[in-house]
């Protein structure tokens, strides 16, 4: 894993904060975003986010 | 390894593991009810009448503001004043009385509280079992008497609790010519100084005017008196709360991220700091009260904007003295050294998570202070919004994180599920995020706060999204963080439970990186101190008390009290069934 499965845990928190905060700063820029967009946005960047913790770093693959 | 804290002081171990059960029990059923409030008021699921609502909302309050955090932080300081102080109480007898005459009170103001729930209440001392009066139990609402009874005698134990401490360190003190106050010692005494200040306010409103209204010896009273009086005790009662947590913050936050804390006398300069400013401020929440001139609530709001002053002091030490602990574990980098943090520590991430949520709810407090803004949000949804991020997360989550650390040295078990602990914390976080931003955002367009019935025959105009959205948000964050509870009680006590192990805990506080040495010794002479606070609460609050009394009397033109909130809904429902009807 390139982080450890704590520091994963607390930047998806993370992630979920500025998920539930973008819509309201978006849209003070008239950018309406609707649930249904966020939470796509949301599920998109948690698993890609998700996707590249677990794959093994670099120093790992290069071991024989 | 050193000894743990058990091994050491047993009987004071036993009283700390008691004011922690009192404690967490009252979270639980605080917790509780808070979900109850949570699902109720946004219509997702109701299970008490609306009526009911009221005594589940002054439950939530009471048990969770008082119990909870009160108990804890007289538990968390007995531990701070005997570990710092390497000595037990004069007389262990008086530290007993204390925790009964608390608990006593408790369990007194419990039953009026839950006697809300009776179909019909029993009379007592002449009125109704019955206490719907919430947290802020100013007139003209009234309980029973005995409600106030148990508030006083709790009041009188957490007194007790402080002469206790002071009477240690006078002890030590003997033993210990010339030396300085040990900083936790430090915190404790003043705290207890500024809560002495601050409840003689509340003790006099309940002593000389609610209580003998309430058993029916005098008429009526004063409610911008009794109002004014609660208010110059309800302001700092919050930083009886948030103290506790700066405690953990300063003195055990840079242990837990493995370095040492960056400055003792910038630690002691923020607890003078609130001895002085805490209690001349509690006017900034009677903005909108007739009575007190606009003057006054201009120094109010200044002296408010001063308190800024300490939190901003407290994030920079404390934030420096967890870069300080990660560059100890071999972080680097600008920002690069917060990956070397202990984040799998359970007790290390509640604690930033809940400094974080206090930075950002900090922001939000400038709002209700300012004169003007302050009238957007006035008792509004907004409010409880800033307290659920500030005592509702600062504080609980910080007092949570702390006893993953505590308990274990309490007890001498290994602390349960440390991975479970992890999301328990990070849970918690996430749960006030969706419900304090549901919070915040419905108080800007006006939806107000303790109400069972806030879908009034309007649609608010909700600036982004819509109001069911809002109040989904609401009630998700309301179960995750009831979830996040349940897990929290579930883990401490399978952790007292588990005695056929050892705790992985290391006790031992580093000296600061800059120490008392490096202060003058005027910060540790407390009488300048405890002269200059007094000297600030008379210029607050001489003239607004006298302007007060001068114009409606000590006792008052003639309030009696207001039969509580069902007739209230009663009238508001057939006042806008009447408002609908002439308008179509």
């Amino acid at each position: 894993m390139r982080i450890s499965p704590a520091k994963l845990l607390i930047v998806i928190a993370l992630c979920l904060v500025v998920l539930v905060e973008a819509r309201t700063i978006l849209a003070f820029f008239d950018v309406e975003v609707s649930v249904l967009e966020i939470a796509l946005v949301g599920v998109v960047a948690i698993t890609a986010l998700v996707v590249w913790a677990v794959r093994p770093a670099d120093e790992e693959t290069s071991e024989p | 390894m050193t000894d743990l804290f058990v091994d050491e002081y047993p009987e004071q171990a036993r009283l700390v593991r008691a004011a922690f059960l009192t404690s967490f029990v009252a979270l639980g059923i605080g917790a509780l009810f808070g979900v109850i409030q949570a699902l109720h008021r946004t219509g997702v699921f109701r299970i008490v009448e609306s009526t009911t609502y009221y005594t589940v909302l002054t439950g939530h309050g009471v048990f969770l503001v008082i119990t909870f955090t009160i108990f804890f932080l007289v538990g968390l300081y007995q531990w701070a004043v005997t570990d710092s102080l390497q000595r037990g109480p004069v007389d262990a007898r008086l530290t007993w009385s204390w925790y009964g005459l608390m608990s006593v009170g408790t369990l007194i103001a419990a039953i009026a509280i839950l006697a809300g729930f009776l179909d019909d209440p029993p009379d007592v001392l002449g009125s109704e079992l019955s206490a719907d009066v919430l947290f802020t139990f100013y007139a003209p609402l009234q309980a029973n008497p005995i409600f106030y009874a148990g508030l006083v005698l709790f009041v009188v134990g957490t007194w007790l609790a402080g002469a206790d401490w002071f009477r240690t360190w006078w002890a030590w003190k003997r033993d210990h010519p010339g030396e300085r106050i040990p900083l936790p010692t430090f915190m404790v005494l003043t705290t207890m100084i500024m809560w002495y200040i601050s409840s003689i306010g509340v003790a006099v409103a309940i002593l000389a005017f609610i209580l003998p209204w309430s058993l029916g010896l005098i008429d009526s009273l004063n409610p911008t008196l009794t109002r004014t009086l609660f208010w110059y005790f309800g302001h700092p009662v919050v930083y009886f709360w948030l103290l506790p947590a700066y405690l953990l913050w300063y003195i055990v936050l840079p242990k837990l991220s493995g370095g040492r804390l960056f400055s003792d006398p910038l630690a002691r300069v923020v607890f003078i700091l609130f001895v002085l400013l805490s209690t001349p401020v509690g006017i900034h929440h009677q903005y909108l009260d007739p009575g007190i001139s606009e003057g006054f609530k201009f120094i109010a709001m200044t002296n408010t904007m001063f308190l800024l002053l300490p939190s901003l002091l407290t994030a920079f030490t404390v934030v420096a003295s967890m870069e300080h602990g990660a560059r100890q574990r071999g972080g680097t980098g600008t920002l690069n050294w917060l990956r070397a943090l202990p984040w799998k520590d359970p007790a290390f991430t509640g604690m930033a998570l809940a400094g974080l949520v206090f930075a950002f709810g900090g922001f939000t407090g400038i709002v209700n202070a300012g004169m003007n803004i302050n009238y957007l949000v006035h008792n509004s949804l907004w409010v409880p919004g800033h307290i659920h991020t500030q005592v509702g997360t600062a504080v609980a989550l910080t007092f949570m994180a702390g006893s993953y650390w505590l308990v274990p040295q309490l007890t001498g078990n290994r602390l349960v599920g440390r991975q479970i602990a992890l999301f328990q914390v990070v849970l918690w976080f996430v749960g006030i995020v969706f419900m304090t931003n549901s919070m915040y955002r419905a108080g800007l367009i006006g939806v107000p706060r303790r109400s069972a019935e806030p879908q009034y025959a309007f649609d608010y105009e909700v600036g982004v999204g819509s109001m069911t959205e809002l109040d989904v948000q609401l009630a998700l964050g309301g179960v995750l963080l009831f979830v996040s509870t349940v897990l929290f009680l579930a883990i401490i006590l399978l952790t007292a439970f588990n005695t056929d192990s050892d705790p992985l805990v290391d006790g031992t506080i580093p000296p600061a990186l800059s120490g008392p040495e490096d202060s003058p010794r005027v910060l540790d002479d407390l009488r300048v101190w405890i002269g200059i606070a007094l000297v600030l609460v008379v210029i607050a609050y001489a003239i607004p008390l006298a302007s007060i009394v001068d114009r409606g009397g000590l006792f008052g033109p003639d309030v009696g009290p207001f039969p509580v909130v069902v007739d209230g809904v009663m009238y508001l429902q057939h006042g806008v069934a009447y408002v609908g009807v002439l308008i179509t």
